[in-house]
């Protein structure tokens, strides 16, 4: 796995936990919060969010259920687990410092 | 369809019909209804909303198939990972892991060596063509048939697609180096065909080949083609000497061919038998085999012969009686079966026991590693992925134990055929085959999952904030858990006690066994097959010049005190049962005269063997041919025929009556009862004649009257006089043969091999047993003492005395282990009964066994737990306190 891929693999592990750690969502609920938050910069394809979803499902940090959603359809949910949170606590710091250590590098001269 | 690809997709077929996976597909088809939804509800009509959702979906399958991806790797992952974390704690902690494995290796070894056993001798069909058709036809008892009363069943009966009869034959096997006394066997010629494997070289017996005259054919063994002959392929064709007498080898069988598999088992040779044209239906040497025509049961066969039979009889009385067909394989090890399975149940109890010990030894680390389980949960470690966690430990442990115990069953197996137990058929066969492979490794990992389950639900399944609490303070342990343990200890110890007391009975049917008195002194006796077979010696006017000879060479040897010659000697001998009838009794009618153990002797006999002569003398050298008959019986032919009369002078006649007066014998002596063929079997009558008085073993050209077993009684180490026995032999004739050269002593124990063999391994598995629970309860014992080092010191502290302690923990120790005694006693009552058929002059809930083991079990685990308690009245009350 090259490096690009990786940050791409945590940047949207990322985004995922933050945007499950306001509350439960579906797969679909995921994407469109996702898509709103960044303003469309994201555009998460089912093709890269359910395998993600999945993985982070079996490494404990979600937990699904099925539910009801607004139009009265059955559909999965995600919820965070405790070790959800603290994964998400821990991706924040580091990509805080990551993204503050590149926005040195690039402003510097 | 191509192999690989159906596969594919049968796998994939599996995989998709997984809860899990129909799981993700209602889950994507509901991400893609609601996508159209929203489409819709933006607007557009249902089936542009419908391709757009599928279009921004991206394909179902794509993404399940991506998902599943992502999910195997991290199955794989994470089995990695747990083998790797297992190795790792295991390795932390290598006495515990250590005694673990012995444990296992213990009962996986034992139980793998014992299914080896079963395997060669139970489980292996015979190696013959379609084994389950083939049948015996045994008369009265085990005993062989006559040829008249063969050629009669072969001829009327249907039920048989073949019918063929095989008789013992010990060749001298002339040429090359020494000659040799080879086992072989005479059969007609159905019988090669019937079985059905063909040779590996030249052919078999054409029937022409059993006519008289025409039967000097022979097929040899692989085995004795090579040791014998160098493999040479050009002996086919050629003739080699048997009895002095040319023999044309027309085939060699393959190498994994063995006939009979029963009573002769070690044949190296077959030639043709000649039915001779007008025998008696008295004379009974032949076994006779069958193939059943196919759809023919067995009770069908019976059926018919039970009928041909009865009509024989009435025209025959007293020749066709009690013939039953068998089948070949039941006759092979019907015999065997109840000892083999009682030995496996033994190694199955050992093998729950090892479970029982790696078990609780689990569960006490568990509950030291309850700390790590607590913090794993809390960081959100789920329940199944923790059991999955214990799981792959054990199993770790299990495969680790399985191959220690592969190992050592290689080696016991080793040891099992080199003492070849008598009476095991095929055991030579013995190996360690994909079928053993597979057992140890199914049972490996069962017994991995069923010690490993119990402690793994056990930590998984445990309340957080509970554990966390416990894993700080020195407190007592949850009760379910020590309740667990001390099921499993009791439970060892149940299974040990029937263990003991199934040792226990063997060991007193072993010394009842050794107090069986064989009548004669088997200690400085060597005994050994002399055959003038072939050789100048067997001519009718040389051949008791010869044995006469034989015996002043031997007994001017040094150290040696008496010799003489019996034509079979007990135990290691045939007995030939002669009917006989007695001067001055009514004849009975024909078939139920009485019938004597025949022995044929040289003077000296009962001297050289220490049979004691209860009255009158022993048998003369001046007893010979043109001297009046004369005959030495046992006491218990006196004391049946002529009850509290004086049996010398008394005469007897052999062959059933007399029907001059020559053939009157005279007793002149009686001596003690002789142990017969069997160690256990009572006594019966015996009759014993003088050689020199026997033209049947003097003059007649059969194999079986030519050869006698020379019995040498010395001063010092029997067989440290082997070696000049043999060169004085044949320092007379040096083309007779020597075989079967054993002392007496080394004969009584062949006796008792059997037994011998089941109280060695029985004896073995229950001292493993014992000390496996008694290092359970010491485990149980020592961990409640660490787990309540806190209890004690405030009980000392409050003022208990030592002595309260030490009771205190004793007793509960005590409980779990009488309370596991007593289903044990309850288990033996039951269980033992199996045994029975082992056991000789011992019920098999012999009261004194019983009690016996139960003491000794008591106190094993009396000092198992001595030892923890001692400890815990050391416990010094401040350290104790003071250690949180």
């Amino acid at each position: 796995m090259t490096a690009q891929t990786a940050l791409l693999q945590g940047t949207l592990d990322l985004l995922i936990l933050k945007t499950l750690s306001a509350g439960e969502l579906h797969g679909l609920g995921i994407s469109r919060r996702i898509g709103q938050v960044t303003h469309g910069a994201f555009e998460v394809k089912p093709g890269s969010l359910f395998p993600a979803l999945h993985r982070m499902e079996d490494a404990g940090w979600l937990t699904s259920f099925w539910g009801e959603s607004a139009a009265h359809r059955r559909a999965k949910y995600y919820r965070l687990t405790k070790s959800g949170r603290q994964q998400l606590k821990a991706e924040t710091e580091e990509w805080g410092r990551v993204s503050l250590g590149i926005a040195m590098a690039l402003h510097a001269t | 369809m191509p192999i690989l690809p159906r596969l594919r997709n049968a796998f994939r077929h599996l995989r998709d019909s997984t809860p899990a996976d129909r799981d993700l597909d209602l889950e994507l088809r509901a991400h893609a209804e609601m996508l159209e939804r929203e489409k819709i509800d933006g607007g557009l009509s249902p089936e542009a909303a419908r391709r757009e959702a599928l279009f921004e979906t991206g394909g179902i399958e794509q993404v399940k198939e991506s998902v599943r991806e992502v999910r195997a790797g991290a199955f794989l992952a994470s089995v990695l990972q747990d083998l790797r974390y297992g190795a790792r704690t295991l390795a932390r902690t290598p006495a515990f892991t250590l005694a673990a494995i012995v444990a296992l290796a213990l009962g996986i070894g034992a139980s793998t060596a014992i299914f080896s056993v079963v395997n060669a001798v139970l489980l292996r069909p015979l190696p013959y063509r379609d084994p389950g058709s083939l049948a015996v036809l045994l008369h009265k008892g085990r005993n062989p048939v006559s040829a008249p009363n063969f050629r009669d069943w072969q001829r009327e009966s249907r039920s048989f697609a073949a019918m063929g009869a095989a008789q013992g034959w010990q060749p001298n096997l002339m040429g090359g180096q020494e000659p040799e006394r080879v086992e072989a066997v005479r059969m007609t010629s159905e019988m090669l065909p019937m079985l059905g494997v063909p040779p590996f070289l030249g052919r078999v017996f054409a029937p022409i080949e059993d006519e008289a005259g025409k039967d000097h054919e022979v097929v040899l063994s692989h085995a004795l083609w090579r040791r014998r002959f160098g493999a040479d392929r050009g002996l086919v064709g050629r003739a080699i000497s048997l009895d002095g007498e040319p023999y044309t080898v027309v085939g060699v069988m393959p190498p994994e061919f063995r006939f009979p598999p029963f009573w002769q088992t070690g044949a190296q040779l077959w030639a043709p038998l000649a039915l001779d044209r007008n025998p008696s239906r008295d004379g009974n040497s032949l076994r006779v085999f069958a193939r059943l025509k196919p759809g023919v049961p067995y009770a069908g066969a019976q059926a018919e012969i039970t009928g041909l039979t009865g009509r024989l009889e009435k025209e025959f009385p007293g020749t066709n009686r009690d013939v039953f067909v068998r089948s070949l394989q039941e006759t092979v090890v019907g015999r065997v079966r109840p000892a083999l399975l009682v030995l496996l149940a033994a190694v199955g109890f050992l093998l729950l026991i090892a479970c029982g010990n790696v078990a609780h030894m689990l569960l006490a680390r568990s509950a030291a590693r309850q700390k790590e389980v607590a913090v794993r949960t809390a960081i959100g470690a789920s329940r199944g992925r923790l059991v999955r966690q214990f799981l792959t430990e054990s199993l770790l442990l299990a495969l680790s134990g399985g191959a220690a115990g592969l190992l050592l069953a290689l080696a016991a197996t080793r040891v099992i055929v080199s003492i070849r137990p008598l009476g095991l058929p095929s055991i030579d066969t013995l190996s360690l085959d994909v079928r053993v492979l597979a057992f140890s490794l199914v049972i490996s990992i069962a017994t991995g999952v069923a010690f490993g389950l119990a402690p793994a639900l056990a930590s998984a399944s445990r309340d957080l904030s509970e554990s966390l609490r416990e894993g700080e303070r020195g407190s007592t342990e949850g009760r379910g858990r020590h309740r667990l343990r001390s099921i499993l200890v009791g439970s060892e110890f149940a299974l040990a006690l029937i263990l003991l007391v199934a040792a226990g009975l063997m060991i007193r049917t072993f010394v009842a066994l050794q107090a069986v008195d064989p009548g004669f002194d088997p200690r400085h006796v060597l005994s050994m097959v002399v055959s003038v077979s072939g050789s100048p010696s067997v001519e009718p006017g040389r051949r008791g010049v010869f044995y006469l000879r034989v015996l002043d060479r031997v007994r001017a040897l040094p150290g040696v005190r008496s010799a003489s010659f019996i034509n079979h000697l007990p135990l290691a001998g045939d007995i030939w049962g002669f009917p006989f009838a007695v001067e001055g009794r009514p004849a009975p009618p024909r078939g139920d005269a009485p019938t004597a153990a025949y022995r044929v002797v040289l003077p000296g006999y009962f001297q050289t063997m220490g049979l004691p002569l209860r009255r009158g003398r022993d048998i003369a050298s001046a007893d010979r041919l043109g001297t009046p008959g004369v005959v030495v019986v046992n006491e218990w032919l006196a004391n049946r025929f002529w009850p509290g009369a004086d049996a010398i002078g008394k005469r007897i006649a052999l062959g059933g009556g007399g029907d001059g007066p020559s053939d009157w014998l005279t007793v002149i002596g009686v001596v003690k009862n002789a142990a017969r063929s069997d160690w256990t079997a009572p006594a019966d009558s015996e009759i014993y004649v003088p050689l020199l008085q026997s033209p049947r073993y003097l003059e007649t050209r059969f194999f079986a009257v030519e050869y006698l077993t020379l019995v040498v009684a010395t001063s010092g180490d029997p067989a440290a006089a082997a070696g000049s026995v043999r060169t004085a032999v044949h320092s007379i004739d040096p083309a007779v043969t020597i075989s079967e050269v054993q002392t007496m002593e080394h004969a009584v124990g062949q006796a008792n091999a059997q037994p011998r063999f089941y109280l060695i391994l029985l004896s073995a598995f229950a001292a493993v047993a014992i000390l496996l629970a008694a290092v359970g309860i010491y485990g149980v014992m020592s961990y409640v003492v660490s787990r309540r080092a806190h209890e004690m010191g405030i009980r000392m502290a409050l003022g208990a005395r030592r002595a309260d302690l030490l009771r205190l923990v004793v007793g509960q120790g005590m409980a779990v282990a009488l309370a596991g005694a007593a289903a044990g006693l309850a288990g033996a009552l039951v269980l033992t009964r199996l045994m029975s058929g082992l056991l000789y002059k011992v019920p098999p809930t012999d009261l004194a066994t019983f009690a016996g083991v139960t003491a000794v079990l008591i106190g094993v685990a009396l000092a198992a737990t001595w030892i923890p308690a001692r400890r815990a009245t050391r416990i010094d009350p401040m350290t104790a306190l003071r250690a949180d």
